[in-house]
């Protein structure tokens, strides 16, 4: 039951993986079990898949999917010790930015994976950024730009968290014009070079 | 305007080099399906006269342009319900092929440039974008400025971002010697535009 529900998710079919969860509910199968076992298992392998050019994003996402119907069943039921992505996402594209579909991208990923995502849409400001992951008590604020210009904005968050003495808040960025060495400058904790690597440096962040 | 963007190009586009299984094709072809009621395309172009107030890329070019090219509200529309109903796959790969064809349109408005330039006796030229090296972003006011009434239907943010998204604008200069600060290398785009591979 186990390798069917592991199996579903790898090949992102959402009607089987959430069927196979409900069975394995149903037969009293440990939901740590159908989550570590089945679920995550899956998702890492289709992560090392994206790695290493095996599979691209849209089978990423059915991935995502099929492991989001599986977690929308197993939710109600997780004890905190069986909530391996115990961790609060603030995300949002940088300010003066309107492109979303890579920061979309990250969300689901990171939804998919059991975080709870906070997605605060499009030209995001650094107050709005620092203001939110406050107020939500947030571990990691998520950043996606797409020009040069409004990736300046990123270093301004940092700068705020700093300033609002918030340094246990930790801050990801990616985006077309973003590398390492920006993240770097601005004293960023990771760079993420795509979705899946977004989720990889995320869960690293978090010490998962 | 044939802006129709092939599967094959598609599915390179998204990183695929050899055929994916058949449930990935089924949805390709769904939203290329999609695609041609979703794209309302406009183009515009307009001659630069004068050299007062020139951004810096079109100084000292013989003969000057501005041009924009947006497929419309639509094809975003589409990208983002796809989105908010879950269907993040089908939505990336509509969002993908409206960069496709985007890009098309580009292509597209170029050629029209050089047409309109080559009874000059201008064969070759350049263009670059707003945001691209050595162009500031802030250039697109001056484009859409110029462009004015003639423009495509592209409103610009505070942030000088085309709305809609799935829109460009370039300026274009033909003749004459170019200024330096316009090389595409060490631009941090440089690996994946789509522009330089005109050259």
């Amino acid at each position: 039951m186990i390798k069917a529900i592991y199996t579903a998710v790898l090949e992102g079919k959402v009607e089987e993986a959430s069927t196979g969860v409900q069975k394995a509910l149903d037969s009293n199968i440990g939901v740590s079990e159908i989550l570590n076992k089945a679920l995550i298992s899956a998702m890492d392998l289709v992560g090392e898949k994206f790695g290493e050019g095996d599979i691209f994003i849209p089978q990423v996402l059915w991935s995502a999917k099929a492991m989001q119907a599986g977690m929308d069943l197993l939710k109600p039921l997780l004890a905190s010790s069986d909530r391996l992505e115990s961790g609060k996402i603030v995300i949002g594209t940088a300010k003066g930015d309107i492109h979303d579909i890579g920061k979309n991208l990250v969300a689901i990923m990171l939804e998919g994976a059991g975080f709870d995502v906070i997605d605060l849409g499009v030209d995001v400001s650094p107050e709005r950024f620092v203001e939110k992951a406050k107020e939500e008590k947030a571990d990691v604020i998520a950043m996606s730009a797409l020009l040069t210009t409004t990736m300046q904005s990123m270093a301004e968050v940092v700068a705020l968290l700093k300033e609002k003495n918030l340094p246990h808040v930790k801050v990801i960025v990616g985006g077309a014009p973003v590398d390492q060495a920006f993240c770097d400058e601005i004293g960023a904790h990771a760079y993420g070079t795509d979705a899946v690597d977004g989720l990889r440096k995320t869960k690293g962040l978090l010490g998962r | 305007m044939n802006l129709r963007v092939h599967r094959e190009d598609l599915l390179a586009e998204m990183g695929y080099r050899q055929p994916p299984q058949p449930k990935l094709l089924e949805m390709v072809d769904e939203m290329l399906g999609l695609l041609g009621d979703l794209i309302e395309p406009n183009l515009a172009f307009k001659e630069i006269h004068g050299n007062k107030g020139l951004p810096p890329f079109l100084v000292g070019a013989a003969l000057k342009y501005a041009g924009a090219a947006t497929l419309g509200p639509k094809l975003e529309n589409r990208v983002k319900e796809l989105s908010d109903e879950r269907k993040a796959a089908e939505s990336y790969i509509l969002d993908t092929a409206g960069s496709i064809a985007v890009t098309k349109a580009g292509d597209l408005l170029w050629e029209k440039i050089r047409q309109d330039a080559a009874p000059r006796g201008f064969k070759k030229g350049l263009r670059r974008t707003p945001g691209c090296r050595g162009i500031e972003i802030e250039t697109q006011q001056w484009i859409f400025e110029k462009l004015g009434d003639a423009g495509p239907g592209i409103t610009l943010t505070q942030a000088c971002m085309m709305v809609p998204r799935k829109s460009l604008s370039f300026l274009a200069r033909f003749g004459g010697k170019l200024g330096h600060g316009f090389s595409c290398e060490g631009c941090p785009q440089y690996a994946q535009c789509t522009l330089r591979s005109e050259k």
